[in-house]
């Protein structure tokens, strides 16, 4: 029955905060786990387990700062800590297969006819996805990760300096390295499709 | 390479060709994630103005970048989720 001090929310007060500014993060955030963990289930464990540990230290998120970034960082921290030890072997999985899988998934959802309107170029699109998923899910997961944080998330270097724990000059060599090797594995398949010179 | 334009902006002394486009390829990452200050982002606009080697590696690396952000299929997340992540909030105190 003790009444908490001033600032300590109700849990009603709790739960609409934490809807209303953590959970519109669950599709970036649900992204980048499946990148980390290249598998779904595993992605949706990493998810959970996060908003959980989120709303377990909901008091120290301060209002209106960056909560898409703060949620990076504790998955980041999980999948770190716990879940990188359990996982399996992702080296193992055929990511080409899981590629497809969610690709035809795509196609078959929302966009059935109105977008079809070229099918022609659509496939060459879904062919040059298909071959950045697999050149990416290649790299290093420390090169993976500031490529999605900073080309698909947007990320600012700050930001990924705060969510990584690393300083913004490793930020930095990390990127521009893990750019070269995804460079290296994507010209290498342009090359095999005769494309480059 | 020879420059076309003599004209110089810069004050600095006049470096050579090669410390240039080593210095220009240094702030390649900034410049294409938007981070580099406006000083140097003058001086990098320059350079690739009249460098075409400079000028290429911009465009690819841009292209790269493209490819990332424009190319990557985002995953669908599974409806349940977000219901799932409420419920186990509900659960908790
Ligand atoms: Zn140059």
């Amino acid at each position: 029955m003790s009444e908490q001090t001033g600032k300590q929310l109700s849990k009603e007060e709790k739960d609409a905060r934490f809807e209303a500014e953590l959970l519109p993060v669950l599709d970036p955030l649900y992204n980048f786990a499946y990148r980390l963990t290249l598998d779904e289930d595993d992605a949706n464990d990493l998810v959970q387990e996060t908003y959980l540990k989120a709303y377990r230290f909901f008091d120290y998120f301060e209002q209106g700062t960056n909560a898409k970034a703060w949620l990076f960082r504790i998955l980041k921290n999980s999948f770190i800590n716990e879940f990188r030890k359990k996982s399996k072997q992702p080296a193992k999985v055929d990511y080409s297969e899981v590629e497809g899988y969610y690709n035809s998934e795509d196609v078959e959802g929302e966009s059935g006819v109105a977008t079809t309107t070229d099918m022609r170029t659509e496939s060459v699109q879904d062919l040059i996805g298909d071959e950045v998923a697999s050149a990416l899910n290649a790299l290093p997961v420390d090169f993976r990760t500031v490529i999605i944080l900073c080309d698909l998330e947007g990320f600012t270097y700050e930001e990924m300096a705060k969510i990584l724990d690393i300083p913004i000059g490793t930020v930095r060599s990390r990127l521009h390295r893990a750019r070269n090797s995804l460079k290296e594995k994507l010209e290498k398949y342009a090359k095999t499709m005769g494309y480059n010179s | 390479m020879e420059t076309k334009y003599t004209e110089v902006y810069q004050n600095a002394p006049v470096a050579s060709k090669e410390a240039e486009c080593e210095k220009v390829s240094m702030l390649l990452d900034l410049v294409i994630d938007g981070e580099a200050t406006s000083e140097d982002q003058q001086y990098f606009n320059h350079h690739i103005e009249d460098c075409v080697s400079c000028f290429e590696s911009h465009q690819k690396q841009k292209l790269l970048k493209g490819l990332v952000c424009g190319h990557l299929k985002r995953v669908i997340v599974p409806e349940s989720l977000a219901h799932l992540i409420k419920a186990k909030i509900q659960e908790t105190l």
